[in-house]
């Protein structure tokens, strides 16, 4: 009978009962009729029929389902049984559920970073219908203004469409920033979400005009924070980027913006930004890609429809927003850019972007220690099995069927998982914590909401019960295969032949082969991180305070006033400003060509250009190779001079000196010198063009810059000097602290999560196979006590006894070790495009890990070797 | 332990005879199945009145009977089963491996 109609049974039992009341009741009546009519007086005719009948409960029992009954009373009793022989070997609990928890908890946290930052659908209205814009597979996800408002112009594309831009505003009004995540948002944002507000209004068409009063929306957080959630909040005003915005609402308190990964504690209107500390031309730009767009397709269009609705427009609103100042070969791909759509449902994330291939390879990396945890318990089920085999014998000698006595054992094996999944969810909740430690290295604002879902624990069960088959097939197989008459006959002696022990032996090597795929993964990647963290990548990361500073006072003197008061503080060695540094994530980009050539064709080179006081280089510490720094002296009056890193010199000049030679521009720029090159996109990217140039003699005046101070003493205690020389300075600056080393790890937080997790997962996995060797290895020993016995009596040298059983387990670690490296040819090339500095095929890192496993094989080995070869022959004898 | 007459059912036959019954005389309650088991075999068969309810039920969860309520001549509630699709293959069924049995048993008792 189909299990289902077992529980649909169970649940139903009360009318069914009732039902068999009925047809019971009209059985007796009628077998009562009869006897009447054959001459039966009433009343003896109705127990007479009753009689005859039986005993009514007890078929009414077997009646409503004989199954049902035995079959839960028999779930039960086995569980009853299992949790009973799991108590009685407390041992053997505690390593099998402590091992199960580490690896179902290992497997439930990083799916719950999975699960936050690429499944879960955004809480919003009908999330899987939302479609974003992009320009196709490799294209952005950004657009500019004037795109946007093309696309809103076509009603017939959408039910709802708006478009928003992330952002970072600073609510500190001079010194010290203040900074929290914040978005742009046109005037059909919260509309076509179906986001309400929870007190005042949200943002709506009217604020999104051009010219529009700064207006704003508040998370529920920030309204607790600055107005204390108090109701009054509502028409006050809030100091924004130092612009005064008006509070016209505060949004639901489950939504937190359009971005997985940030919390969006300010919403205001796209058309408030050009006046509002955002960009002032960003509205009108032709190039400036600081939009994402999304749709909510038309009624009953599909998503297929909606593409084809939207290629259709696309070269309309290309040729309608064309950048007019850009070359004719710019041009010619701008207007062949596709628009295409996507599914937004879960949202826009630059973590996702950043992190899903590290959290998939996080992934592979816990679902191997799971199977190494399974491995481990599947072991030590089956030395119990071999154990228990009397008892097994003797319950199918008494009649217990074989499928009965594999319910029984995989009944233990599925309540030791679900104590490990439970111990899991435990160990899953903090160590997504952990995690979460490393994503939001450095309080960069990285947010995400890792409580556990039912996803992520319908996950923990499956990823549970799933191993608990795993592991405890085998074992229950076995005792079922035990043969009544030669394990009574063998009166508790150990029956198991050379096959049977060969399970054991094959777990084992399997444990040795994925062991050895996590370390070598794992130790290239700590190579790689360890490459990264030492590599020369153009400057010296350690003992510089960097503060990015913007200024909303013009004065062109201000900075060099700012370096000259630095330049006195105690402990500061030297101090400088560029509008770049090295991976601080963002620049300036432009063309750089030599002199002379025909600014028609593309003559030059697309490279990066910062913009420097005096001193930078010795500050930030990058080599200059030849020719002069930039001195104080080179200002707006004297010649314009620049500097350029080493790559670019030999791109625009080839093997001639370029000191002296000049680059193309309004007015031509003499090549004063030559620096290293270091990197400022990435430590892993060494094609750092960069053309440095004095910031004296930028036409602009510099109001957005970073200060850099190098000093002897550690660069945050320099923190309490800045702050308290600005205000004398320039008391609107605002001011962010952080330090050249704290940059140059945050570029490296995806690295070292993985570097840091793979590690520690190839140790607990070492760990694992090690408890599977150690406890296989004194098991084989104790269960051959005989033959040993036998052995020394004979005269066996205790040295032959040694090698015999290390020889054993050597076999079973090589063999492992052959299965893990060709696992891992395959596996190394999951993490080959996270390395840097060395190959997938290391040798050293391979050749390292096979050199650990073998020395914990050995150590493993070497206590049963020895219990082996003390063993006293009499002793051992006698036991028998 | 219980008493066993000779003319109780064997064991595993009371199916068939439940299902050859009820495709001889369609939708039948059941008191009208024992009736006819103990006339249809002249008294010879006595259906165990305790075992023919699990017995149909079993039946009616494997989709061999459909099971409906309905009303006697004498206006009693009561269940009517009828055969289905599946009944009347597994009617066959048993009906072919009864006749192998009774074969076997014949050829047996005509040589031993």
């Amino acid at each position: 009978m189909a299990w289902y109609r077992r529980f649909t049974n169970l649940f139903r039992s009360d009318r069914h009962s009732s039902e068999l009341d009925r047809e019971m009741g009209f059985h007796l009546s009628e077998r009562a009729d009869d006897l009447v009519a054959a001459g039966m007086p009433e009343v003896e005719a109705r127990h007479e029929a009753r009689r005859r009948f039986g005993n009514r409960s007890v078929m009414k029992e077997r009646t409503r389902d004989v199954d049902v009954v035995a079959w839960f009373d028999a779930l039960f009793a086995d569980i009853r049984h299992a949790a009973r022989a799991l108590r009685a070997n407390r041992g053997f609990a505690i390593v099998a559920v402590l091992s199960l928890g580490l690896g179902i908890g290992a497997n439930t946290a990083i799916f719950s970073l999975i699960n936050t930052v690429m499944l879960k659908s955004l809480p919003v209205r009908h999330p899987e219908t939302l479609l974003k814009v992009t320009t196709g597979k490799k294209g952005g996800d950004y657009f500019t203004n004037p795109i946007w408002e093309e696309l809103r112009g076509h009603p017939e594309l959408y039910a709802g469409a708006f478009a928003y831009s992330q952002s970072r505003f600073d609510l500190a009004q001079g010194g010290e920033v203040r900074s929290v995540d914040a978005e742009w948002v046109s005037g059909d944002y919260f509309a076509t979400l179906g986001v309400p507000a929870m007190l005042g209004r949200t943002i709506t068409r009217e604020d999104d005009v051009r010219g529009c009063p700064a207006v704003v929306v508040l998370s529920w957080g920030l309204w607790q924070n600055e107005f204390g959630g108090a109701q009054s909040a509502i028409g006050k005003t809030l100091m924004v980027n130092s612009h005064p915005f008006t509070v016209v609402g505060v949004v639901d308190r489950a939504f937190s913006g359009m971005e997985v990964g940030r919390q969006t504690q300010l919403y205001a209107p796209i058309c408030a930004a050009p006046t509002n500390g955002g960009i002032p031309t960003a509205l009108d730009e032709r190039a400036l890609w600081w939009l994402s767009i999304v749709i909510r397709p038309a009624a009953g269009a599909t998503v297929a429809q909606t593409g084809a609705r939207l290629a259709a427009l696309t070269p309309g609103v290309m040729a309608a927003t064309l950048p007019l100042n850009w070359s004719t070969e710019d041009k010619a791909s701008y207007l062949k850019r596709p628009l295409v759509v996507a599914p937004a449902a879960n949202g826009f994330s630059d973590l996702r972007v950043e992190y899903a291939g590290a959290l998939r390879v996080l992934m592979v990396v816990v679902a191997l220690v799971l199977l190494i945890a399974c491995a481990n318990v599947a072991n030590l089920l089956l030395a119990r099995a071999t154990v228990r085999q009397h008892e097994a014998a003797i319950r199918l000698a008494l009649g217990a069927g074989r499928g009965r006595l594999i319910r029984l054992m995989l009944t233990e094996a599925m309540l030791l998982s679900l104590c490990g999944a439970a111990l899991g969810v435990l160990f899953a909740t903090w160590g997504a914590r952990l995690l979460m430690g490393f994503l939001t290295e450095g309080d960069d604002g990285t947010w995400l909401n890792l409580a556990l879902d039912r996803r992520v624990l319908a996950f923990t069960m499956v990823t549970a019960v799933t191993s608990g088959v795993l592991f405890g097939l085998a074992p229950a197989w076995r005792s079922a295969q035990a043969d009544p008459q030669a394990a009574l006959k063998a009166q508790g002696r150990s029956v198991v032949g050379r096959s049977r022990r060969g399970i054991g032996w094959a777990l084992v090597a399997g444990q040795v082969a994925l062991s050895f795929v996590l370390l070598t993964s794992a130790g290239l990647l700590l190579n790689s991180f360890r490459n990264l963290s030492t590599t020369h990548a153009g400057f010296q990361r350690s003992g510089v305070l960097l503060v990015n500073t913007e200024l909303s006072d013009t004065s062109v003197a201000i900075p060099s006033v700012i370096l000259e008061r630095l330049r006195a503080l105690p402990g500061v060695r030297s101090a400088a400003f560029s509008t770049m540094t090295p991976l601080g994530g963002s620049g300036e980009f432009g063309v750089v060509a030599v002199d002379g050539t025909p600014s028609t064709v593309r003559t030059g080179i697309q490279s990066a250009i910062n913009h420097i006081s005096a001193n930078y280089f010795t500050t930030i510490g990058t080599r200059v190779l030849r020719g002069r720094d930039v001195s104080p002296a080179d200002d707006a009056t004297s010649p314009l001079v620049a500097l350029v890193s080493e790559s670019l010199a030999r791109e625009l000049f080839g093997a001639t000196d370029p000191i002296g030679k000049r680059l193309r521009g309004r007015t031509p720029t003499e090549v004063i010198g030559v620096v290293e090159d270091s990197r400022f996109s990435s430590l892993r990217d060494s094609t750092g063009g960069m053309v440095y140039m004095p910031a004296a003699q930028d036409p602009r005046p510099v109001t957005d810059f970073t200060l850099e101070l190098r000093s002897d003493v550690p660069p945050a205690s320099l923190i309490t000097g800045v702050k308290s020389i600005m205000p004398s300075i320039s008391p609107t600056a605002s001011l962010e602290f952080t330090t050249l080393s704290d940059q140059v790890a945050r570029s490296l937080s995806r690295d070292r999560l993985l570097a840091i997790l793979a590690t520690f997962f190839g140790g607990l996995a070492l760990l694992l196979a090690l408890i599977g060797l150690y406890g296989t290895m004194s098991y084989n020993v104790a269960r051959r006590k005989n033959e040993i016995g036998i052995r020394i009596a004979l005269g066996a040298a205790r040295e032959r006894l040694i090698r015999m059983v290390i020889g054993e387990v050597g076999v079973v670690v090589l063999a492992g070790l052959g299965v893990g490296a060709l696992l891992a040819l395959v596996a190394t090339r999951l993490v080959a495009s996270f390395l840097f500095g060395l190959s997938a095929s290391d040798p050293l890192t391979w050749v390292g890990s096979a050199g650990v496993l073998l020395g914990v094989a050995l150590l493993a080995g070497v206590a049963p070797a020895w219990r082996a070869a003390r063993m006293n022959p009499m002793t051992a004898l006698r036991e028998e | 332990m219980t008493r066993r007459q000779k003319n109780d059912i064997l064991q595993g036959t009371l199916a068939l005879l439940v299902l050859k019954t009820l495709a001889a005389c369609g939708a039948m309650h059941g008191y009208a199945i024992t009736a006819h088991i103990q006339s249809a075999s002249s008294d010879l068969l006595r259906v165990e009145e305790g075992s023919l309810y699990p017995a149909l039920h079993r039946m009616e969860q494997d989709g061999w009977v459909r099971a409906e309520w309905g009303t006697t001549e004498k206006n009693r509630q009561a269940r009517y089963y009828t055969l289905t699709a599946a009944g009347r293959r597994q009617l066959a069924r048993e009906q072919e491996s009864w006749a192998r049995l009774t074969d076997g048993v014949q050829r047996v008792l005509r040589y031993a």
